[in-house]
């Protein structure tokens, strides 16, 4: 061993602290006035430095400092069990007290203007006013520090006080903004409350896991993964009893202007109107019964293990969603007869509360059907954990992310649970956001995701598919310059298997020729071939109508069959749930797709070409049908949009959106279905958020942040793929030492 | 004893450059037949051929009476031709078993117990089955590059220097092992650069020197000629 020349370690030391300084120095002037006054060139740097600022800048330089100088000796800190979900607790608590709002129509309705004005209120409550002033921080600052403590001493009995303190600190925030909102009859739908309740619910996750971790468990996956394996299910259901909670006792059930009922309101407004005695029974007892009697058996079969309980709860659960459907429909139907705030037919001026009791219903049920169904695959798993011994490779298995039985369907219920009940409480803009931003990438980042992730070839043309798919439509039903024959004139839902088989078979054509190529050579082509859809697009305008796009509005879709009359019009619900369907069919298909032969081919020519050869893929044949397969579910998607949106032109179809989606695939983690969706819903959602938190011009700073932050912190994406993450993390990083050969074997 | 494979006069191109300037040479069924040359003669070359990675500009091969040159490997392969490429090739991130599996793409499922007897030759395989073939070492690799191509069944196996860069002993057993599956009744047309392991296991050899054959014989004769001793032995010959 060379080592290397020693320095001195305290002119070490000095120097790193002299550059902290210098540049927390830098930061303060960059915070300041940029620019002097013609008479003072000294005036930005006087603005920013002389001014008793600079030592919080100076003070900030200092903690760097002591984090640069101390990390070697945290590093080994953090694979302790719960280090994981303490920080990202109380980075959502912080977000929440910052970033948040906490009541709309108090100013621009963030933590920091709600806190101020309850300051300048007099007759609030006490313990209201010690919260916005300073319990809020103190709290989360002694609940942070006690479970750290708790976690670097392996103090128990602390990590239990600093649950208990976590569980007080939520529920004294949920009070305090309670009573801001009675208090200032607030027409309330503000989310940094229930962020903060998250946020302490993580800590809380974080302190149970380091008070039942043992020495077994040293590194925090291994522990967080048995402390939610612990019971399959039961994570739902109390997650299912803490939403039902607050629907039941506290969110909005019918909310026309200037009113905001809660579930007993709504039956006193409803009272005397004729309204249908279902729903009279749901809002007086059978609401809570259900609630009551559901969440008992569905935690009883996932404590017990009971099959029959977790099927009974299953059942159950789905019973009350469709009740609760029925109720909320009832009332609103009725509001809308007596024309109540202008209502003028079911399923307007509902507030959250219905909504939240179908999702809590559904992780109930969920709950209840992951306790039914787990049974097997506990021993299953246990077996897994034993044979793990003997071939050391298995550890890598159960060391990953939500690998504990049940938690990776249970993640996976709590995301439909989301998708089903979120957005009819979310507003006209984030609804809009979820079908026309958030969901049409998704459907383009799965389908992108067969050709990068899973066959490894780059495509940077991809939007020219969807492209396709848009202008098929817009031909088929008549809105582009040339006619199709009458008998083709069809509407925009039949016009989906056109679409499709032309994308696939445009992707046929592109792929042909071109798939002989590899890597960047495929990139820059599939790149040219992009633009060269739009140009054509632009320029052909007796065909295209040239960069005005379509002529005549694109049709909505409308189904007709027998009964059966759907028609979409405006509203973007409609269409999240048409999307829903679409997805849920591709996703279905490519899962079945990704463990077939053709998976398995994708998988090995990925890794390497001349041995996928070599075992008789026909590698080019295989290729081409990930390239036909990307390209159709682009045209999918093509479809849906060009009739949402009605009208488009080429514009919609610029290369900076091939970038994006590739971008979105990267993110996610390449070859993994669920985390494509995840980074293209994450990317898309992130710079809408930021509109209302950071200044217009700083958004893409943050945005690039962000994906910085990923490509160090998890350069296999956000939830990679299995085979992926061995790739990054390299094979010894992934535990799987191979035992010790006998020296005489040597190999 | 029936000719199985017959190279005649192929030439090969990369390009201008020829690497194969006319190469002829026949394999009989059930014989183990060796490929020598020192780097650049051409073996690895011939090998591609033979199995449909390159196509020969000139000549043709004949396998089994049907004329094969120019027809892709995954056809090749239907054929009874499989390849244990250069260098091992084995899928990284893919465990032992799944490599195995996929040794057996041309089939509709693996068959069972073509499974269980490559896993009989290479028990260090069954121990190591659950794990990424990455983390095996090189003569875990080279048994497991073996084992896939065993996995498709294989009536003409090629094999590519199963002996690179691994520990004399280990060659040794990888060559033991390809004796037996010669002796199952398996033809092996071997390339190789260690000769004196090669030579003592062939039945025949060729000897390339840049892209044409200069001498053959059977394994012992060229095990005993002056020339290979000199040139692939590193024996200083007195003359």
């Amino acid at each position: 061993m060379s080592a290397p020349k020693r320095t001195n370690p305290r002119t070490e030391s000095l120097k790193r602290l002299v550059s902290c300084l210098l540049a927390s120095l830098v930061v303060a002037l960059m915070w300041g006035p940029q620019e002097g006054s013609f008479g003072n060139f000294w005036f930005g740097i006087t603005q920013s430095i002389f001014k008793p600022r600079v030592l919080v800048f100076l003070a900030l330089g200092v903690v760097l400092f002591l984090v640069i100088s101390f990390w070697p000796k945290v590093v080994p800190y953090l694979t302790r069990p719960g280090v994981g979900p303490l920080v990202s607790g109380g980075v959502t608590v912080l977000a929440a007290q910052t970033l948040m709002h906490w009541g709309d129509g108090i100013g621009d309705s963030k933590f920091g203007t709600v806190a101020t004005a309850v300051s300048n209120t007099p007759g609030i409550a006490p313990l209201t006013k010690a919260f916005f002033g300073w319990l809020c921080w103190v709290m989360l600052a002694v609940i942070f520090v006690l479970a750290a403590l708790a976690i670097v001493r392996g103090i128990k009995v602390l990590a239990w006080v600093a649950a208990g303190l976590s569980l007080v600190a939520a529920v004294i925030a949920y009070v305090a903004h309670h009573s801001v909102v009675t208090y200032a009859h607030l027409l309330d739908h503000s989310l940094g409350v229930y962020v903060e309740i998250i946020g302490y619910l993580v800590i809380i996750t974080a302190a149970v896991v380091t008070a039942l971790s043992s020495a077994e468990m040293a590194e925090g996956r291994v522990a967080v993964n048995r402390v939610l394996g612990w019971r399959p299910g039961l994570p739902l259901v109390v997650l299912g009893l803490v939403v039902g909670l607050l629907a039941f006792a506290s969110a909005t059930w019918f909310s026309p202007q200037n009113f905001n009922a809660t579930m007993s309101d709504t039956h006193e407004r409803f009272r005397g109107t004729g309204l249908a005695p279902l729903a009279v029974q749901y809002l007086i007892w059978l609401g809570w019964t259900l609630f009551a009697v559901t969440t008992l058996v569905g935690a009883a079969a996932a404590y017990l293990r009971n099959r029959v309980l977790g099927w009974v709860a299953a059942a159950g659960g789905a019973i009350s969603v469709v009740l609760t459907l029925i109720t909320i429909y009832d009332f609103s139907k009725l509001a809308g007869q007596l024309h109540v705030d202008s209502a003028t037919g079911p399923w307007q001026n509902l507030g959250a509360g219905g909504w939240m009791a179908c999702g809590a219903f559904f992780l109930i049920g969920a709950g209840g059907f992951i306790a039914a169904t787990a049974h097997g695959s506990v021993r299953e798993a246990l077996a897994r954990a034993a044979d793990s011994d003997v071939v050391a490779s298995g550890r890598a298995a159960s060391t990953q992310f939500l690998s504990a039985p049940g938690a990776m369907r249970s993640g996976i219920m709590l995301a439909i649970a989301v998708a089903l009940f979120y957005p009819p409480t979310a507003t006209g803009f984030w609804q809009s956001v979820l079908v026309s931003e958030i969901g049409i990438y998704v459907l383009l980042a799965i389908g992108l995701n067969v050709v990068v992730g899973w066959a490894g070839l780059l495509d940077l043309g991809f939007i020219a598919f969807y492209a396709i798919g848009s202008y098929t439509t817009a031909y088929l039903v008549g809105s582009l310059p040339i006619k199709p024959p009458s008998w083709l004139h069809m509407s925009p839902l039949l016009a989906i298997p056109f679409a499709v088989a032309i994308c696939l078979l445009a992707g046929l054509a592109l792929g042909a020729p071109t798939l002989r190529l590899r890597g960047d050579y495929l990139a820059i082509v599939t790149l040219g071939f992009g633009e060269i859809i739009r140009i054509v697009a632009v320029n052909a305008d007796g065909v295209t109508n040239g960069s005005r796009g379509p002529d005549t509005q694109v049709p909505h879709p409308v189904i007709h069959l027998g009964p059966i009359h759907i028609t979409w019009g405006l509203n973007q619900l409609q269409y999240w749930y048409l999307l829903l369907v679409f997805v849920v069919i591709v996703l279905l298909a490519f899962r079945r797709l990704e463990n077939s032969r053709i998976g398995r081919a994708w998988a090995a020519i990925r890794e390497d070409e001349v041995a996928a050869q070599a075992t008789g893929i026909n590698t080019f044949q295989i290729k081409l049908l990930a390239f036909a397969i990307g390209a159709s579910t682009s045209g999918l998607a093509g479809v849906f949009f060009a009739s949402q949106v009605g009208f488009f032109n080429p514009d919609n179809f610029v290369l900076n959106n091939s970038i994006l989606v590739v971008a979105y695939v990267v993110f996610g983690g390449m070859g993994s279905l669920p985390g494509a969706m995840a980074g293209a819903a994450l990317l898309t959602w992130l710079p809408e958020f930021l509109k209302d938190q950071v200044p217009a011009a700083d958004r893409q700073m943050w945005i690039g942040a962000v994906v910085l932050a990923m490509m160090i912190f998890r350069p296999g994406g956000l939830l990679p793929a299995r085979r992926r993450a061995i790739e990054l993390r390299g094979f010894d990083g992934a535990g799987s030492q191979p035992r010790a050969v006998p020296a005489s074997e040597g190999m | 004893m029936t000719v199985l494979l017959s190279v005649e006069d192929i030439e090969v191109r990369y390009g201008a450059i020829k690497a194969l300037k006319g190469v002829s040479f026949e394999v009989n069924e059930g014989e183990v037949v060796a490929l020598l040359g020192a780097n650049g003669a051409g073996k690895t070359t011939t090998q591609k051929t033979v199995s449909g990675m390159m196509r020969p500009s000139l000549g043709q091969i004949v396998y089994d009476g049907y004329r094969i040159d120019g027809i892709p490997p995954h056809e090749l392969i239907t054929l009874g031709i499989c390849h244990v490429p250069e260098g091992r090739r084995v899928f990284p991130r893919m465990t032992v078993n799944e490599n195995l599996e996929m040794g057996a793409f041309r089939f509709k499922r693996p068959d069972a117990a073509v499974f269980e007897h490559v896993l009989e030759l290479f028990p260090r395989l069954r121990e190591r089955i659950k794990q990424p073939a990455g983390t095996l070492s090189g003569g875990e690799q080279q048994m497991l590059a073996i084992g896939r191509a065993l996995m498709g069944k294989p009536r003409l196996l090629l094999l590519d220097e199963p002996s690179m860069g691994l520990a004399p002993l280990i060659v040794k057993q990888i060559f033991d092992i390809v004796r037996g599956i010669n002796s199952e009744g398996v033809t092996v047309l071997l390339v190789e650069q260690n000769a004196s392991q090669a030579l003592a296991l062939a039945d025949r050899g060729y000897v390339l020197e840049t892209g044409e054959i200069v001498l053959t014989g059977t394994g012992a004769e060229l095990l005993a000629d002056d020339r290979v001793r000199a040139a692939y032995l590193g024996e200083e010959i007195a003359s």
